[in-house]
Protein backbone atom coordinates (compact mmCIF):
# COMPACT_ATOMS: atom_id res chain seq x y z
CA UNK A 1 0.00 0.00 0.00
CA UNK A 2 2.55 2.57 1.16
CA UNK A 3 6.32 2.27 1.02
CA UNK A 4 8.65 4.76 2.69
CA UNK A 5 12.36 4.71 1.86
CA UNK A 6 15.00 6.62 3.80
CA UNK A 7 12.65 9.53 4.35
CA UNK A 8 14.45 12.69 5.42
CA UNK A 9 12.68 15.99 5.96
CA UNK A 10 13.82 19.38 7.10
CA UNK A 11 11.74 22.53 7.18
CA UNK A 12 13.16 25.46 5.28
CA UNK A 13 14.78 28.15 7.42
CA UNK A 14 15.06 25.76 10.31
CA UNK A 15 18.07 23.82 11.45
CA UNK A 16 18.04 20.12 11.97
CA UNK A 17 16.14 17.29 10.40
CA UNK A 18 12.61 16.69 11.58
CA UNK A 19 12.65 13.27 9.98
CA UNK A 20 15.96 11.50 9.81
CA UNK A 21 15.86 8.39 7.69
CA UNK A 22 12.56 6.57 8.10
CA UNK A 23 11.95 3.40 6.15
CA UNK A 24 8.88 1.25 6.48
CA UNK A 25 6.23 -0.51 4.53
CA UNK A 26 2.54 -0.36 5.37
CA UNK A 27 0.62 -3.33 4.05
CA UNK A 28 -2.94 -3.14 2.80
CA UNK A 29 -5.52 -3.70 5.53
CA UNK A 30 -3.15 -3.21 8.47
CA UNK A 31 -3.85 -1.07 11.50
CA UNK A 32 -0.71 0.85 12.40
CA UNK A 33 -0.42 3.00 15.51
CA UNK A 34 2.10 5.84 15.59
CA UNK A 35 3.22 7.27 18.92
CA UNK A 36 6.01 9.52 20.07
CA UNK A 37 6.73 12.56 22.21
CA UNK A 38 5.73 16.06 21.10
CA UNK A 39 8.03 17.25 18.36
CA UNK A 40 9.25 13.77 17.42
CA UNK A 41 7.94 14.23 13.87
CA UNK A 42 4.70 12.21 13.99
CA UNK A 43 2.62 14.77 12.14
CA UNK A 44 5.42 15.59 9.72
CA UNK A 45 5.81 11.88 9.01
CA UNK A 46 2.17 11.12 8.30
CA UNK A 47 1.80 14.22 6.14
CA UNK A 48 4.21 12.56 3.76
CA UNK A 49 1.87 9.62 3.29
CA UNK A 50 -0.50 11.52 1.01
CA UNK A 51 1.89 14.03 -0.45
CA UNK A 52 0.94 17.02 1.71
CA UNK A 53 4.70 17.17 2.27
CA UNK A 54 7.33 15.86 -0.12
CA UNK A 55 10.58 14.41 1.22
CA UNK A 56 13.79 16.46 1.38
CA UNK A 57 15.52 13.16 0.63
CA UNK A 58 14.23 9.64 0.19
CA UNK A 59 11.02 8.45 -1.40
CA UNK A 60 7.41 7.73 -0.52
CA UNK A 61 5.34 5.45 -2.74
CA UNK A 62 1.57 5.11 -2.56
CA UNK A 63 0.39 2.05 -4.48
CA UNK A 64 3.38 2.43 -6.75
CA UNK A 65 2.96 6.20 -7.28
CA UNK A 66 5.80 8.40 -6.09
CA UNK A 67 4.51 11.32 -4.04
CA UNK A 68 6.97 13.59 -5.85
CA UNK A 69 4.97 13.08 -9.02
CA UNK A 70 3.02 16.35 -9.13
CA UNK A 71 0.76 15.10 -11.90
CA UNK A 72 -0.56 12.35 -9.62
CA UNK A 73 -1.35 14.49 -6.59
CA UNK A 74 -5.09 13.87 -6.87
CA UNK A 75 -4.64 10.13 -7.37
CA UNK A 76 -2.54 9.99 -4.19
CA UNK A 77 -4.97 12.08 -2.14
CA UNK A 78 -7.84 9.89 -3.31
CA UNK A 79 -5.97 6.73 -2.17
CA UNK A 80 -4.79 8.04 1.19
CA UNK A 81 -7.35 10.11 3.11
CA UNK A 82 -6.48 12.18 6.14
CA UNK A 83 -8.43 13.13 9.26
CA UNK A 84 -6.99 15.91 11.41
CA UNK A 85 -6.95 16.80 15.06
CA UNK A 86 -9.22 19.85 15.17
CA UNK A 87 -12.78 18.98 14.12
CA UNK A 88 -13.68 22.63 13.46
CA UNK A 89 -10.90 23.33 11.03
CA UNK A 90 -11.47 20.54 8.54
CA UNK A 91 -15.12 20.93 7.67
CA UNK A 92 -15.49 22.93 4.49
CA UNK A 93 -19.15 22.63 3.59
CA UNK A 94 -22.11 24.64 4.81
CA UNK A 95 -24.03 21.44 5.49
CA UNK A 96 -22.98 17.90 6.40
CA UNK A 97 -23.81 16.41 3.01
CA UNK A 98 -22.16 19.27 1.19
CA UNK A 99 -19.02 18.72 3.22
CA UNK A 100 -18.94 15.01 2.52
CA UNK A 101 -19.42 15.79 -1.19
CA UNK A 102 -16.36 18.06 -1.18
CA UNK A 103 -13.79 15.31 -1.89
CA UNK A 104 -15.74 13.54 -4.64
CA UNK A 105 -16.52 16.97 -6.12
CA UNK A 106 -12.80 17.70 -6.29
CA UNK A 107 -12.36 14.39 -8.11
CA UNK A 108 -15.01 15.69 -10.53
CA UNK A 109 -17.29 12.69 -10.20
CA UNK A 110 -20.76 12.91 -11.75
CA UNK A 111 -23.54 14.23 -9.45
CA UNK A 112 -25.35 10.90 -9.10
CA UNK A 113 -22.17 9.11 -8.06
CA UNK A 114 -21.41 11.86 -5.53
CA UNK A 115 -24.90 11.54 -4.14
CA UNK A 116 -24.53 7.77 -3.75
CA UNK A 117 -21.15 8.07 -2.05
CA UNK A 118 -22.36 10.76 0.35
CA UNK A 119 -25.21 8.50 1.48
CA UNK A 120 -22.96 5.45 1.83
CA UNK A 121 -20.25 7.31 3.72
CA UNK A 122 -22.63 8.95 6.15
CA UNK A 123 -24.28 5.58 6.78
CA UNK A 124 -20.86 4.00 7.37
CA UNK A 125 -20.19 6.38 10.27
CA UNK A 126 -23.80 6.37 11.51
CA UNK A 127 -24.47 10.00 10.61
CA UNK A 128 -27.06 9.50 7.85
CA UNK A 129 -29.73 11.39 9.80
CA UNK A 130 -27.56 14.50 9.98
CA UNK A 131 -27.10 15.10 6.25
CA UNK A 132 -28.91 18.45 6.20
CA UNK A 133 -27.43 19.78 9.44
CA UNK A 134 -25.12 22.76 9.54
CA UNK A 135 -21.65 21.95 10.90
CA UNK A 136 -21.78 24.38 13.82
CA UNK A 137 -24.81 22.59 15.24
CA UNK A 138 -22.83 19.36 15.63
CA UNK A 139 -20.81 18.21 18.63
CA UNK A 140 -17.06 17.77 18.26
CA UNK A 141 -17.46 14.00 18.04
CA UNK A 142 -20.10 14.31 15.33
CA UNK A 143 -17.89 16.71 13.39
CA UNK A 144 -15.06 14.20 13.55
CA UNK A 145 -17.37 11.46 12.22
CA UNK A 146 -18.39 13.79 9.39
CA UNK A 147 -14.70 14.36 8.66
CA UNK A 148 -14.20 10.59 8.45
CA UNK A 149 -17.23 10.31 6.15
CA UNK A 150 -15.74 13.06 3.98
CA UNK A 151 -12.62 10.96 3.55
CA UNK A 152 -14.56 7.72 2.99
CA UNK A 153 -16.48 9.35 0.14
CA UNK A 154 -13.25 9.36 -1.84
CA UNK A 155 -13.00 5.55 -1.43
CA UNK A 156 -9.45 5.54 -0.09
CA UNK A 157 -7.42 2.39 0.51
CA UNK A 158 -5.86 3.98 3.55
CA UNK A 159 -6.99 6.52 6.14
CA UNK A 160 -4.46 8.45 8.19
CA UNK A 161 -5.82 9.85 11.45
CA UNK A 162 -3.66 12.46 13.13
CA UNK A 163 -4.71 12.52 16.79
CA UNK A 164 -8.41 12.53 15.90
CA UNK A 165 -9.68 12.22 19.47
CA UNK A 166 -7.74 15.04 21.15
CA UNK A 167 -10.73 17.39 21.35
CA UNK A 168 -13.32 14.75 22.15
CA UNK A 169 -15.05 13.73 25.36
CA UNK A 170 -14.81 10.05 26.40
CA UNK A 171 -18.09 8.89 24.81
CA UNK A 172 -17.38 10.65 21.52
CA UNK A 173 -13.87 9.22 21.59
CA UNK A 174 -15.32 5.74 21.97
CA UNK A 175 -17.68 6.28 19.04
CA UNK A 176 -14.87 7.48 16.77
CA UNK A 177 -12.60 4.60 17.79
CA UNK A 178 -15.37 2.09 17.08
CA UNK A 179 -15.81 3.53 13.60
CA UNK A 180 -12.05 3.31 13.01
CA UNK A 181 -11.98 -0.34 14.08
CA UNK A 182 -14.97 -1.14 11.87
CA UNK A 183 -13.43 0.50 8.81
CA UNK A 184 -10.24 -1.45 9.39
CA UNK A 185 -12.23 -4.70 9.50
CA UNK A 186 -13.71 -3.74 6.14
CA UNK A 187 -10.18 -3.79 4.73
CA UNK A 188 -9.17 -0.13 4.91
CA UNK A 189 -5.61 0.44 6.03
CA UNK A 190 -5.47 2.63 9.15
CA UNK A 191 -2.55 4.76 10.27
CA UNK A 192 -3.48 6.17 13.66
CA UNK A 193 -1.32 8.81 15.34
CA UNK A 194 -2.12 9.22 19.02
CA UNK A 195 -0.91 10.29 22.42
CA UNK A 196 -3.03 7.70 24.13
CA UNK A 197 -1.60 4.18 24.16
CA UNK A 198 -5.02 2.71 25.00
CA UNK A 199 -6.33 3.77 21.60
CA UNK A 200 -3.90 1.59 19.69
CA UNK A 201 -3.96 -1.43 21.95
CA UNK A 202 -5.65 -3.42 19.18
CA UNK A 203 -3.40 -2.23 16.36
CA UNK A 204 -1.43 -4.76 14.32
CA UNK A 205 1.74 -2.88 15.05
CA UNK A 206 2.92 0.24 16.83
CA UNK A 207 5.60 2.55 15.51
CA UNK A 208 7.41 4.59 18.16
CA UNK A 209 9.04 7.69 16.70
CA UNK A 210 11.89 9.42 18.46
CA UNK A 211 13.84 12.40 17.13
CA UNK A 212 12.77 11.74 13.57
CA UNK A 213 13.61 8.06 13.57
CA UNK A 214 11.76 4.84 14.19
CA UNK A 215 12.82 3.88 17.70
CA UNK A 216 10.69 0.77 17.84
CA UNK A 217 8.27 -1.05 15.59
CA UNK A 218 6.49 -3.88 17.35
CA UNK A 219 3.19 -5.44 18.27
CA UNK A 220 1.36 -3.38 20.93
CA UNK A 221 1.71 -6.03 23.63
CA UNK A 222 5.46 -5.92 23.14
CA UNK A 223 5.60 -2.11 23.21
CA UNK A 224 3.51 -1.81 26.35
CA UNK A 225 5.99 -3.81 28.40
CA UNK A 226 8.63 -1.12 28.01
CA UNK A 227 7.03 1.53 30.18
CA UNK A 228 10.27 2.86 31.66
CA UNK A 229 11.88 3.15 28.24
CA UNK A 230 8.83 4.90 26.79
CA UNK A 231 8.85 7.34 29.67
CA UNK A 232 12.46 8.15 28.93
CA UNK A 233 11.48 8.95 25.36
CA UNK A 234 8.69 11.12 26.70
CA UNK A 235 5.93 8.93 25.33
CA UNK A 236 2.69 7.50 26.48
CA UNK A 237 2.54 8.78 30.00
CA UNK A 238 -0.52 10.75 31.03
CA UNK A 239 0.33 14.34 31.96
CA UNK A 240 -0.91 13.86 35.52
CA UNK A 241 1.28 10.82 36.02
CA UNK A 242 4.25 12.72 34.69
CA UNK A 243 3.57 15.63 37.02
CA UNK A 244 3.41 13.30 40.04
CA UNK A 245 6.55 11.56 38.87
CA UNK A 246 8.39 14.88 38.65
CA UNK A 247 7.16 16.00 42.07
CA UNK A 248 8.47 12.76 43.48
CA UNK A 249 11.86 13.45 41.86
CA UNK A 250 11.99 16.81 43.62
CA UNK A 251 11.45 15.07 46.91
CA UNK A 252 7.71 15.52 47.37
CA UNK A 253 6.25 12.33 48.76
CA UNK A 254 3.32 11.57 46.43
CA UNK A 255 2.08 8.43 44.72
CA UNK A 256 3.10 8.07 41.07
CA UNK A 257 0.49 5.48 40.05
CA UNK A 258 -2.07 8.20 39.39
CA UNK A 259 -3.77 8.54 36.00
CA UNK A 260 -6.71 10.90 36.52
CA UNK A 261 -6.95 14.56 37.41
CA UNK A 262 -9.39 13.90 40.28
CA UNK A 263 -7.01 11.47 41.94
CA UNK A 264 -4.13 13.87 41.56
CA UNK A 265 -6.21 16.71 43.04
CA UNK A 266 -7.19 14.75 46.11
CA UNK A 267 -3.64 13.47 46.54
CA UNK A 268 -2.24 16.99 46.40
CA UNK A 269 -5.05 18.43 48.52
CA UNK A 270 -4.27 15.85 51.19
CA UNK A 271 -0.65 16.96 51.06
CA UNK A 272 -1.24 20.72 51.10
CA UNK A 273 -4.36 20.77 53.27
CA UNK A 274 -2.77 20.29 56.74
CA UNK A 275 -0.20 23.02 56.07
CA UNK A 276 -2.81 25.64 55.19
CA UNK A 277 -4.83 24.54 58.18
CA UNK B 1 -27.78 37.55 13.14
CA UNK B 2 -31.27 36.62 12.04
CA UNK B 3 -31.72 39.20 9.31
CA UNK B 4 -32.54 37.44 6.09
CA UNK B 5 -31.55 34.03 7.37
CA UNK B 6 -32.86 31.02 5.52
CA UNK B 7 -36.21 29.75 6.75
CA UNK B 8 -36.77 26.11 5.78
CA UNK B 9 -39.90 25.47 3.75
CA UNK B 10 -41.26 23.70 0.74
CA UNK B 11 -43.13 26.47 -1.06
CA UNK B 12 -42.96 27.06 -4.79
CA UNK B 13 -40.65 30.02 -4.13
CA UNK B 14 -38.33 27.82 -2.08
CA UNK B 15 -38.14 25.33 -4.93
CA UNK B 16 -37.32 27.81 -7.69
CA UNK B 17 -33.87 27.60 -9.25
CA UNK B 18 -31.52 29.93 -7.34
CA UNK B 19 -30.35 31.43 -10.65
CA UNK B 20 -33.92 32.52 -11.39
CA UNK B 21 -34.34 33.95 -7.90
CA UNK B 22 -31.03 35.83 -7.95
CA UNK B 23 -31.66 37.14 -11.47
CA UNK B 24 -35.17 38.25 -10.52
CA UNK B 25 -33.95 40.02 -7.41
CA UNK B 26 -31.34 41.93 -9.41
CA UNK B 27 -33.89 42.83 -12.09
CA UNK B 28 -36.45 43.95 -9.51
CA UNK B 29 -33.82 46.10 -7.79
CA UNK B 30 -33.07 47.89 -11.04
CA UNK B 31 -36.77 48.41 -11.77
CA UNK B 32 -37.37 49.68 -8.22
CA UNK B 33 -34.57 52.24 -8.45
CA UNK B 34 -35.37 53.33 -12.03
CA UNK B 35 -39.12 53.39 -11.74
CA UNK B 36 -41.66 55.82 -10.31
CA UNK B 37 -44.95 55.46 -8.51
CA UNK B 38 -46.44 53.11 -11.08
CA UNK B 39 -43.54 50.59 -11.05
CA UNK B 40 -43.28 50.94 -7.30
CA UNK B 41 -46.94 50.06 -6.81
CA UNK B 42 -46.71 47.19 -9.26
CA UNK B 43 -43.63 45.70 -7.56
CA UNK B 44 -45.08 46.29 -4.10
CA UNK B 45 -48.17 44.32 -5.05
CA UNK B 46 -46.00 41.59 -6.56
CA UNK B 47 -43.73 41.26 -3.49
CA UNK B 48 -46.73 41.32 -1.15
CA UNK B 49 -48.14 38.42 -3.14
CA UNK B 50 -44.83 36.56 -2.79
CA UNK B 51 -44.99 36.58 1.02
CA UNK B 52 -48.02 34.25 1.22
CA UNK B 53 -46.75 32.32 -1.83
CA UNK B 54 -43.48 31.58 -0.04
CA UNK B 55 -45.37 30.75 3.19
CA UNK B 56 -42.93 32.79 5.23
CA UNK B 57 -45.54 34.64 7.28
CA UNK B 58 -45.23 38.25 8.37
CA UNK B 59 -43.11 37.67 11.48
CA UNK B 60 -39.73 37.18 9.83
CA UNK B 61 -40.45 40.17 7.57
CA UNK B 62 -41.12 42.39 10.58
CA UNK B 63 -37.87 41.10 12.12
CA UNK B 64 -35.97 41.91 8.93
CA UNK B 65 -37.26 45.49 8.93
CA UNK B 66 -36.81 46.30 12.60
CA UNK B 67 -33.05 47.02 12.47
CA UNK B 68 -33.38 49.36 9.47
CA UNK B 69 -36.26 51.50 10.73
CA UNK B 70 -33.91 54.15 12.14
CA UNK B 71 -32.17 54.30 8.79
CA UNK B 72 -35.53 54.75 7.07
CA UNK B 73 -36.49 57.58 9.40
CA UNK B 74 -33.16 59.29 8.77
CA UNK B 75 -33.46 58.85 5.01
CA UNK B 76 -36.94 60.31 5.04
CA UNK B 77 -35.99 63.29 7.20
CA UNK B 78 -32.93 64.18 5.15
CA UNK B 79 -35.09 64.43 2.05
CA UNK B 80 -37.87 66.21 3.90
CA UNK B 81 -35.65 68.95 5.31
CA UNK B 82 -33.05 69.42 2.62
CA UNK B 83 -35.00 69.47 -0.64
CA UNK B 84 -35.63 72.84 -2.30
CA UNK B 85 -39.12 73.67 -3.52
CA UNK B 86 -42.51 74.97 -2.38
CA UNK B 87 -42.74 75.23 1.40
CA UNK B 88 -45.64 73.49 3.16
CA UNK B 89 -47.82 76.32 4.69
CA UNK B 90 -46.80 76.89 8.36
CA UNK B 91 -43.17 76.76 7.20
CA UNK B 92 -40.62 78.29 6.90
CA UNK B 93 -40.54 78.56 10.69
CA UNK B 94 -37.35 80.18 11.96
CA UNK B 95 -34.88 78.57 9.54
CA UNK B 96 -36.60 75.24 9.09
CA UNK B 97 -38.36 74.57 5.82
CA UNK B 98 -40.41 71.57 4.81
CA UNK B 99 -41.28 71.33 1.15
CA UNK B 100 -43.84 69.39 -0.85
CA UNK B 101 -40.99 68.18 -3.04
CA UNK B 102 -39.10 66.97 0.02
CA UNK B 103 -42.13 65.12 1.31
CA UNK B 104 -42.56 63.47 -2.07
CA UNK B 105 -38.93 62.43 -2.69
CA UNK B 106 -38.54 61.35 0.94
CA UNK B 107 -41.56 59.11 0.69
CA UNK B 108 -40.51 57.67 -2.67
CA UNK B 109 -36.89 57.01 -1.61
CA UNK B 110 -37.90 55.35 1.65
CA UNK B 111 -40.43 53.26 -0.21
CA UNK B 112 -37.78 52.20 -2.74
CA UNK B 113 -35.40 51.12 0.00
CA UNK B 114 -38.15 49.21 1.77
CA UNK B 115 -38.86 47.35 -1.47
CA UNK B 116 -35.17 46.55 -1.97
CA UNK B 117 -34.95 45.06 1.51
CA UNK B 118 -38.18 43.17 1.06
CA UNK B 119 -37.10 41.56 -2.21
CA UNK B 120 -33.62 40.70 -0.87
CA UNK B 121 -35.19 39.20 2.27
CA UNK B 122 -37.53 37.02 0.26
CA UNK B 123 -34.51 35.78 -1.72
CA UNK B 124 -32.33 34.93 1.28
CA UNK B 125 -35.18 33.55 3.39
CA UNK B 126 -36.26 31.10 0.72
CA UNK B 127 -32.83 30.09 -0.60
CA UNK B 128 -30.19 28.01 1.19
CA UNK B 129 -26.77 29.68 1.33
CA UNK B 130 -25.44 26.66 -0.55
CA UNK B 131 -27.93 27.27 -3.34
CA UNK B 132 -27.18 30.99 -3.38
CA UNK B 133 -23.49 30.28 -3.82
CA UNK B 134 -23.96 27.70 -6.56
CA UNK B 135 -26.46 30.03 -8.25
CA UNK B 136 -23.96 32.90 -8.24
CA UNK B 137 -21.24 30.56 -9.47
CA UNK B 138 -23.39 29.37 -12.36
CA UNK B 139 -24.39 32.94 -13.25
CA UNK B 140 -20.75 34.05 -13.27
CA UNK B 141 -19.59 31.08 -15.35
CA UNK B 142 -19.99 32.87 -18.71
CA UNK B 143 -17.59 35.54 -17.39
CA UNK B 144 -14.80 32.95 -17.13
CA UNK B 145 -13.60 33.88 -20.59
CA UNK B 146 -13.05 37.37 -19.24
CA UNK B 147 -10.88 35.89 -16.52
CA UNK B 148 -13.41 35.75 -13.67
CA UNK B 149 -12.56 32.60 -11.63
CA UNK B 150 -16.18 31.74 -10.84
CA UNK B 151 -15.48 28.39 -9.07
CA UNK B 152 -12.80 29.91 -6.86
CA UNK B 153 -15.05 32.83 -5.97
CA UNK B 154 -17.87 30.45 -5.12
CA UNK B 155 -15.51 28.38 -2.96
CA UNK B 156 -14.36 31.51 -1.13
CA UNK B 157 -17.89 32.73 -0.47
CA UNK B 158 -19.03 29.32 0.69
CA UNK B 159 -16.09 28.87 3.09
CA UNK B 160 -16.67 32.39 4.42
CA UNK B 161 -20.35 31.67 5.07
CA UNK B 162 -19.50 28.32 6.64
CA UNK B 163 -17.23 30.01 9.18
CA UNK B 164 -19.57 32.83 10.23
CA UNK B 165 -21.17 30.80 13.06
CA UNK B 166 -17.74 29.47 14.08
CA UNK B 167 -16.42 33.01 14.44
CA UNK B 168 -19.43 34.08 16.46
CA UNK B 169 -18.81 31.18 18.84
CA UNK B 170 -15.15 32.10 18.97
CA UNK B 171 -15.94 35.71 19.87
CA UNK B 172 -18.13 34.43 22.71
CA UNK B 173 -15.31 32.20 23.93
CA UNK B 174 -12.72 34.99 23.87
CA UNK B 175 -15.19 37.37 25.51
CA UNK B 176 -15.88 34.88 28.28
CA UNK B 177 -12.16 34.30 28.76
CA UNK B 178 -11.52 38.03 29.09
CA UNK B 179 -14.52 38.61 31.33
CA UNK B 180 -13.25 35.84 33.58
CA UNK B 181 -10.15 37.97 33.98
CA UNK B 182 -12.08 41.12 34.79
CA UNK B 183 -12.87 42.75 31.45
CA UNK B 184 -16.32 44.26 30.96
CA UNK B 185 -18.00 44.71 27.61
CA UNK B 186 -21.58 45.79 28.13
CA UNK B 187 -21.02 48.86 30.29
CA UNK B 188 -18.84 51.91 30.80
CA UNK B 189 -18.16 54.95 28.65
CA UNK B 190 -18.30 54.62 24.90
CA UNK B 191 -14.51 54.82 24.40
CA UNK B 192 -13.90 52.09 26.94
CA UNK B 193 -16.43 49.82 25.30
CA UNK B 194 -14.72 50.36 21.95
CA UNK B 195 -11.37 49.54 23.50
CA UNK B 196 -12.81 46.39 25.07
CA UNK B 197 -14.12 45.34 21.68
CA UNK B 198 -10.73 45.96 20.09
CA UNK B 199 -9.16 43.65 22.63
CA UNK B 200 -11.30 40.88 21.12
CA UNK B 201 -9.98 41.58 17.69
CA UNK B 202 -6.35 40.59 18.11
CA UNK B 203 -6.94 37.11 19.54
CA UNK B 204 -9.67 36.57 16.96
CA UNK B 205 -7.38 37.49 14.07
CA UNK B 206 -4.56 35.32 15.40
CA UNK B 207 -6.85 32.33 15.82
CA UNK B 208 -8.27 32.93 12.38
CA UNK B 209 -4.85 32.67 10.77
CA UNK B 210 -4.20 29.35 12.49
CA UNK B 211 -7.64 28.15 11.43
CA UNK B 212 -7.03 29.20 7.84
CA UNK B 213 -3.77 27.29 7.82
CA UNK B 214 -5.45 24.13 9.11
CA UNK B 215 -8.32 24.51 6.69
CA UNK B 216 -6.05 24.86 3.66
CA UNK B 217 -4.22 21.67 4.66
CA UNK B 218 -7.51 19.83 5.15
CA UNK B 219 -8.81 21.03 1.78
CA UNK B 220 -5.63 19.97 0.01
CA UNK B 221 -5.77 16.59 1.72
CA UNK B 222 -9.18 16.12 0.15
CA UNK B 223 -7.77 16.68 -3.31
CA UNK B 224 -8.90 20.29 -3.66
CA UNK B 225 -7.34 22.32 -6.40
CA UNK B 226 -8.36 25.56 -7.99
CA UNK B 227 -10.60 25.47 -10.98
CA UNK B 228 -13.55 23.33 -12.03
CA UNK B 229 -15.10 20.84 -9.59
CA UNK B 230 -18.29 18.87 -9.82
CA UNK B 231 -21.24 19.23 -7.48
CA UNK B 232 -23.70 16.86 -5.90
CA UNK B 233 -26.62 19.04 -6.89
CA UNK B 234 -26.59 20.26 -10.45
CA UNK B 235 -29.04 23.06 -11.10
CA UNK B 236 -31.80 22.42 -13.60
CA UNK B 237 -34.64 24.63 -14.73
CA UNK B 238 -38.14 23.29 -14.13
CA UNK B 239 -41.43 24.40 -15.63
CA UNK B 240 -42.04 26.67 -12.62
CA UNK B 241 -38.68 28.34 -13.27
CA UNK B 242 -39.60 29.17 -16.86
CA UNK B 243 -42.96 30.47 -15.64
CA UNK B 244 -41.14 32.70 -13.15
CA UNK B 245 -38.94 34.05 -15.94
CA UNK B 246 -42.10 34.87 -17.95
CA UNK B 247 -43.62 36.67 -14.96
CA UNK B 248 -40.47 38.75 -14.60
CA UNK B 249 -40.56 39.60 -18.29
CA UNK B 250 -44.18 40.66 -17.87
CA UNK B 251 -43.32 42.96 -14.97
CA UNK B 252 -40.48 44.49 -16.98
CA UNK B 253 -42.83 45.17 -19.92
CA UNK B 254 -45.42 46.77 -17.62
CA UNK B 255 -42.66 48.89 -16.10
CA UNK B 256 -41.76 50.33 -19.50
CA UNK B 257 -45.39 50.85 -20.50
CA UNK B 258 -46.12 52.67 -17.25
CA UNK B 259 -43.16 55.03 -17.51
Amino acid sequence: MIRVEDLVYRYENRNGRVLNGISMEIEQGKHVGVIGANGCGKTTFVRHLNGLLTPTAGEVWVEGINTRDTASVQAIRQRVGMVFQNPDNQIVGMSVEEDVSFGPGNLRLPPLEIHRRVEESLAAVGMEKYSERQPHTLSSGEKQLVAIAGVLAMKPGCIVLDEPTTYLDPSARKRVLEVITRLNKQGITIVHVTHDMDEIAEADEVVVLHEGKIALRERPSEVFTRVEWLRDLGVGIPKVTEMMWRLRQRGVTVRTDIFSLEEACSELAALIGPQIG
Amino acid sequence: MHIGQYIPGDSIIHRLDPRVKIGSTILLSILILKGGVFSGSLISAFLMALIPASRLGLNPMVKAFRPVLVFFALLFCVHLFFTDGNPIPPFPLWRVTLTYEGLYTGAITTWQFALLILSASILTMTTLPTELVSGIERLLRPLKRAGVPSEDLAMMVSVALRFVPTFLEEIDTIKAAQMARGASFGSGPFIRRIRATLSLLLPLVLRTFRRADDLVTAMEARAYRRGPRSYMKELSMSRADYAAVLVMMGITCLHFIGM
